[in-house]
């Protein structure tokens, strides 16, 4: 039972790792990106825990004197750092996310890299590089079209 | 003595938004006070390594930070680097970038430091949670943006590293580094010891600027303040290459290890140059530019043996000097490069130190970067293999390309122009630019003992029974 129990824990770490991971490789939205980074960092923490763990073991505190088996304690100071950590960044990348959305007005991670690279190319004085929509050269270009940059799933908080 | 340097600037970086009106004197005094400790470490470390065991407790169970010379020398560039890149000024927004500087400093110390994967992991948390508030400090959507890019990438790395952490931990029981390079050979020299490599390389190496996860350095190094820039690239990477160079050199001194360090840097190589020589702007292509030169110092460290330390220390030091320059002198150049006409006409020692700086980035001879490129070159021909060889290629041909890109900026700094747009360099700027050309050209006068210095510095770093033995069974007089 103890072993199933553990078989199940341990896969269901290495799940939520793996649901993070995708979740950060895929979502192009903000908030979606930091909660997939929590939930991959929650499996990463699962699967430290895990590595110090035995069912038969106490809390590493010795009281009178020491009796019976230990839980390894490092990997949990270890997890207690991580988890921290974790909650300080998370918090940074959203504080990042509102001014963001404050700068440029969306949450959607491919817009906002397409108006940054603008950005940037204009804070250095070259040209964008030239496009479909915008040919370079002096050639006349077609009239200007109304809609978003990114035809996509408008990205609201 | 030495752990005040990581503690020093911790604690000022969280002193300083309450000290009033005293923390501009407080602020660079931490600096120099740091420069000051790692100096007068410098002499016993380079006589013999020492080990602190923080709170006394002796590793393996307690803490241990590992003082040898390539540790006390990085401290130092720590102080000088804080030093040169200071963010002066009053505002509010000046006190907090001189707070995070700081926590970057101490950060940074600790890293070199340290002698234990736990903080390890724990400093490099610190040092990227203190970057990412640095890249977004020129307070624009860009930044922000590129600050948000940065951060997911850099924390998946974390979240990787961890993960390279928590197998090494299953497998050996422990953390501590000479307790690890002990247990290592039984332990860790399988696949799955490989395979927790793998994943601190990747996620260590994103730092590092290593080929597949370095998507973020063209942004952030164009959409951040050129000091930023500057101590990203020439500090903060070589930090987590140490980490790496001590993993490699302790735990995992295996041939396959090697192999991928040897193949991400030549990728790192290729595709850093190529890039920079497309690039239409001075930051971004010192940016580009950036990711080869760290390419060249991965390459150099996967040379087995101590030639590949001293190789590797060469070019990283190299590095260390030049790139911040460069950058602090495209903080007011920083345009596209069309738009630099006549502006070494104008400024003329910026066009100079331009120069030299270029000169020794592509490794022209009496300069200490024509060194770097000998020993690593020299290091690459004495292996046998076709990886090895290929990078040697990648490493001469890619020099081409690089005299190319930055002879193509020093044509367009002198050609005559009189209405040019390029602002001339500010005072603070070139100060900085100066001191390290200064260093340059003396490092170039005295290369002889230089490289004896080096030598002796890749034999202590190289000696893995020597840093067992000294961490684990140390002699009663030496302990401190």
């Amino acid at each position: 039972m103890i072993e199933l129990t553990s078989y199940a824990l341990y896969a269901g770490a290495i799940g939520l790792l793996l649901i993070g991971i995708a979740g950060v490789l895929l979502c192009h939205h903000i908030f979606r990106v930091v909660l997939a980074l929590g939930i991959a960092e929650a499996g990463a923490n699962l699967l430290l825990v895990l590595t110090g763990f035995r069912w038969d073991g106490t809390a590493p505190i010795i009281e009178n004197g020491i009796q019976g088996h230990m839980v390894d304690p490092v990997p949990q100071a270890l997890v207690l750092t991580s988890i921290v950590i974790g909650v300080g960044v998370q918090a940074l990348a959203l504080a990042l996310a509102v001014r963001l959305r404050q700068a440029y007005g969306t949450l959607d991670l491919r817009e906002i890299r397409v108006r940054m690279e603008r950005d940037l190319d204009a804070q250095a004085g070259v040209a964008p590089p030239a496009s479909q929509e915008e040919p370079a050269g002096g050639r006349p270009l077609p009239p200007p079209v109304a809609r978003p940059l990114i035809a996509s799933r408008e990205a609201r908080p | 003595m030495i752990t005040l340097t990581v503690a020093l600037p911790l604690l000022a970086a969280f002193l300083l938004p309450l000290a009033g009106p005293l923390r501009y004197a407080l602020g660079p005094a931490v600096p120099l006070a740091m420069a000051w400790l790692a100096l007068q470490a410098w002499a016993p470390a380079q006589a013999e390594p020492f080990v602190i065991a923080i709170g006394g407790f002796r590793p393996p169970l307690g803490i241990a930070f590992y003082v040898d010379t390539i540790a006390v020398l990085l401290n130092l560039a720590v102080a000088a680097c804080v030093l040169l890149l200071w963010p002066w000024g009053t505002g509010a927004d000046a006190a907090r970038k001189q707070s995070l500087t700081l926590l970057l400093a101490g950060a940074s110390a600790g890293l070199a430091l340290s002698g234990d994967l736990f903080n390890v992991y724990v400093f490099y948390e610190l040092v990227a949670v203190a970057s990412y508030g640095l890249a977004a400090g020129r307070g624009t959507g860009a930044g922000y943006a590129a600050a948000f890019r940065y951060l997911v990438v850099s924390s998946l790395g974390s979240l990787l590293a961890l993960i390279g952490i928590t197998l090494i931990y299953f497998r050996a029981g422990t953390l501590n580094l000479a307790h690890l390079a002990e247990l290592a050979p039984a332990a860790l020299h399988d696949p799955l010891g490989l395979s927790a490599f793998l994943l601190l390389l990747v996620g260590l190496g994103v730092k590092a600027e290593m080929f597949p996860v370095n998507a973020w350095v063209p942004e952030v190094y164009a959409a951040a303040e050129s000091r930023v820039s500057a101590l990203l690239a020439g500090l903060v990477s070589k930090l987590a290459v140490l980490v790496l160079v001590r993993l490699l050199v302790l735990v995992f001194p295996l041939d396959e290890a090697r192999l991928a360090l040897l193949v991400l840097g030549t990728l790192g190589i290729v595709t850093g140059e190529l890039a920079a020589w497309r690039a239409r702007d001075l930051t971004r292509m010192l940016a580009f530019s950036s990711i080869g030169q760290l390419g060249i110092v991965l390459v150099a460290f996967a040379i087995p043996g101590e030639a590949g330390l001293a190789a590797g220390l060469a070019v990283a030091v190299h590095h260390l000097i030049a790139k911040p320059a460069l950058f602090l002198l495209a903080e007011r150049w920083g345009g596209s490069i069309e738009a630099l006409a006549g502006a070494g006409l104008r400024s003329k020692l910026g066009g100079a130190l331009f120069v030299l700086f270029a000169l020794s980035l592509v490794g022209v001879p009496p300069l200490p970067g024509f060194w770097a490129k000998f020993l690593t070159l020299s290091g690459l021909a004495a292996q046998s293999g076709a990886a090895w060889w290929l990078a040697a290629a990648a490493i001469l041909l890619t020099t081409v390309v690089e005299a190319s890109y930055l002879f193509r900026v020093v044509g367009r700094l002198y050609a005559p122009d009189d209405e040019g747009r390029a602002a001339a360099q500010g005072r603070l700027q070139l100060a900085g630019a100066g001191v390290l050309g200064a260093c340059l050209i003396a490092a170039a006068a005295g290369a002889v003992p230089l490289g004896e210095a080096l030598k002796h510095m890749a034999a202590q770093a190289g000696d893995r029974p020597a840093y067992i033995e000294r961490v684990l069974r140390p002699h009663p007089e030496v302990a401190q």
